[in-house]
């Protein structure tokens, strides 16, 4: 090799690896935080909007060399797709998980306890409002933030009010009868529900003064089958024989759904959440919906606890980023941007702020001081499965309403033995 | 005959004779590693699986416990109600989707102008996604849907107030009606291809002996199409039991389970309830069941006149 030749190649091999020294430190700390959620459920494109375009650039700017990816999966698909993923060990880094779904997930093995991992979870913790962080807990431990939580509360127009001679919603189980009583005869139902699940029924027996199960979760027999759940249930099973309660609530998918039949006052209330002003607000421009407590019944205005936590799983591979990412979530920044987009807020510091932004978020935050969430169980999505096939066939008059509940309660007993 | 056979093997070369079998060999294997690893893996997998209580996440350790998923789909009131529920529809549906399909191809079967578009129309269902027509079936049969429109104000038949998918009977009837619609397209497809093989020779000596459209078609065609009719029955029967978008899509299994059928059912107990050895041994035993019925379906349709040569 001649001189020249030599000094040549000796200046492009200096060249390289200064520019390899260079970029190598950038490419190492380049990492991807993915996260999986279903805020473009419905159609509902401003959600993802401001977690896209505000929120994720935000976080983005303040942590360079991470990126977040988020990936939208449509709910009633997200539940199947983290089953298939977590079998074959490719679930995201974090996760928007339904609150129900925490207990299920973490008892499989793929969640990392948040309270083990993040030194500063107990302060974080204690930010959340206390029911809606106790849809984390599993066996001792914490699996996730809360990230956006709702509750249900009665939705109702003007109309059906009128329709009913009422000046105002009906503010207790008498007065719900009432209604039903002065609607007797027109067209309009007194009230509509998709089912009888536990976040459809819940709320009646909590506001009849009953139980589910006893609070350490070891027994619904005695509970769910109490005299004040069947007075409950036998007083909804009542209405739905005088035909004031669509067979909607037993799972008829040819029937008119709630979030069509209250504008169009075939139905007079139904039980819904905040997301609800987002899509009439398109569908049905003209319509007013009026929301009002949960009727009380002997046990007050008791509601269910909804929402979503932010989980990290087990294939996380950048969990630090990932954790930061979630720290961000539980900021005033995060809150609030998703408070405008019909997200409520998880930490009740932030709940000024939140009225300031969308004053309509009032009569759920109220709801949501006595709200109470479902059971935390890894196998709680098999106690929809019950509560519908058991209450059916009271609805429908086959069985007695005590035998109903009585027959729920065995199987949830089993349930609750086997975890 | 026979000894010559084997007097002329014996002189081939025993080279010669593997040769021979290379050739066939080398078009079979792609197609039948294929089907190894497409099928009959995953199939042994499953069974595995239905053996123990399975743990869907990997390295965590699934206990065996022999049959109890079997035993237990034995003493499950649901699994019942939901194998009852595919075996309904199954025989709600391939009878009328035989004789649909067959009747709409014997029209068609003769050239005329009009005759593509109709094969089109009828076509079009079989090739159109199932979640969009159940969706579609699903309006049609809502309770203020057309079907209740057409019932009540167009032919006054009924007071246009049933509520179709509630009932256990009546959304059996929505979903077989949607089964059959669907399916009918299929079944004339094969028998249009069948109808194309037979001898016209026949047709015009039975013509000759005075044979009517009907005699015709019991004696001349029905017999020449007979292998592509139990063709079309094993496939419908098989595809019978195997429905299910379209009761996931147009009543999800509700109301409370009344119209649940073994796969929606075995669905819900894998991607629901994440009970994976369950729903695999619900899966193997809806397996046995479809290789039961087709081998009983052979049997029963041999031929007698084409002897065993089938």
């Amino acid at each position: 090799m001649s001189r020249p030749a030599f000094r040549r190649a000796a200046l492009c091999a200096t060249a390289a690896a200064t520019a390899m020294l260079v970029a190598l430190p950038a490419l190492a700390q380049e990492v991807t935080v993915t996260f999986w959620g279903s805020y473009g459920n419905g159609g509902n494109s401003t959600q993802q909007d401001a977690l896209n375009n505000t929120l994720i650039p935000a976080f983005e700017a303040a942590n360079p060399g991470v990126k977040v990816q988020y990936v939208d999966v449509p709910y009633d698909s997200l539940l199947q797709k983290l089953t298939t993923s977590a079998a074959g060990g490719e679930l995201p880094d974090l996760v928007r998980a339904d609150l129900g779904w925490v207990p299920q997930f973490a008892a499989l093995g793929v969640l990392v306890p948040l309270s083990d991992v993040m030194p500063d979870f107990e302060e974080l913790a204690a930010a959340t409002y206390p029911g809606v962080l106790a849809t984390n807990l599993y066996k001792g431990k914490y699996y996730g933030l809360p990230l956006d939580t709702n509750t249900r509360v009665l939705v109702t127009s003007q109309e059906a009010l009128d329709a009913a001679g009422l000046s105002a919603p009906p503010v207790t189980f008498d007065e719900f009868k009432a209604m039903a009583a002065a609607l007797d005869g027109t067209e309009i139902s007194v009230f509509a529900d998709s089912g009888l699940g536990g976040w459809n029924i819940f709320p009646w027996l909590w506001s009849g003064g009953g139980e589910i199960t006893d609070p350490e979760l070891t027994k619904a027999t005695g509970y769910l089958d109490s005299a004040e759940n069947v007075a409950t249930v036998q007083m909804l099973v009542e209405l739905y024989q005088a035909g004031q309660i669509p067979n909607l609530i037993i799972g008829n998918q040819g029937a008119t759904g709630t979030s069509d039949g209250l504008p169009s006052l075939e139905y007079a209330t139904i039980l819904d959440g905040p997301w609800m002003a987002g899509i009439w607000g398109e569908q049905y421009p003209d319509f007013t919906p009026i929301y009002a407590p949960v009727p009380a019944g002997p046990g007050g205005s008791i509601s269910v606890v909804g929402g979503e936590d932010i989980v990290l799983t087990t294939s996380a591979e950048n969990q630090d980023a990932a954790l930061e990412f979630i720290r961000f979530t539980q900021s005033e920044q995060f809150q609030i941007e998703m408070a405008k987009t019909g997200q409520m807020v998880v930490i009740p510091a932030f709940a000024e702020a939140q009225a300031e932004v969308s004053p309509f978020f009032a009569p759920f935050s109220e709801q949501l001081l006595s709200a109470k969430s479902r059971l935390a169980i890894s196998s709680g999505s098999q106690i929809d499965g019950i509560l519908n096939g058991a209450l059916v066939p009271a609805f429908e008059g086959q069985v007695s309403v005590q035998d109903a509940l009585t027959s729920a309660a065995t199987q949830i007993d089993a349930l609750l033995a086997a975890e | 005959m026979h000894d010559r056979i084997r007097h002329l093997r014996s002189a081939v070369p025993p080279r010669t004779r593997w040769r021979s079998y290379l050739a066939p060999a080398l078009f079979i294997t792609p197609g039948f590693a294929l089907f190894l690893v497409t099928v009959i893996y995953p199939m042994v997998q499953a069974f595995q699986i239905s053996l123990y209580d399975w743990q869907i996440v990997a390295g965590a350790v699934s206990t065996f416990i022999g049959f109890d998923n079997y035993a237990r789909a034995f003493n499950d009131e649901r699994f019942w109600l939901a194998l009852s529920n595919s075996g309904l529809y199954m025989l709600f549906t391939v009878p009328p989707q035989v004789v649909l399909g067959l009747g709409v191809a014997m029209l068609l079967k003769d050239k005329s102008p009009a005759q593509p578009l109709f094969r089109v129309l009828y076509y079009l269902p079989v090739v159109t996604s199932w979640v969009v027509v159940s969706l579609l079936f699903r309006y049609l049969f809502a309770d203020r849907g057309l079907i209740n429109f057409a019932l009540d104000d167009l032919l006054q038949l009924t007071d246009g107030k049933i509520s179709w998918l509630s009932g256990r009977w009546t959304a059996l009837v929505a979903i077989c009606a949607l089964g059959v619609w669907k399916g009918v397209g299929w079944s004339m497809m094969i028998f249009l291809a069948a109808l194309q093989g037979v001898p016209r020779d026949l047709e015009e000596a039975a013509i000759i002996d005075g044979a009517s459209r009907w005699q015709r078609f019991l004696v001349v065609t029905l017999p020449a199409i007979w292998p592509a009719m139990i063709f079309v029955v094993i496939m419908l029967v098989i595809g019978g039991f195997n429905v299910f978008a379209s009761v996931m899509v147009m009543t999800g299994g509700g109301p409370a389970g009344q119209t649940e059928v073994l796969l929606t059912y075995m669905y819900r107990q894998a991607f629901e309830y994440l009970d994976f050895g369950y729903g695999s041994a619900i899966a193997v035993i809806l397996t046995v069941l479809v290789f039961l019925l087709s081998a009983a379906q052979l049997r029963l349709f041999r031929d007698p006149a084409a002897g065993d040569a089938r």
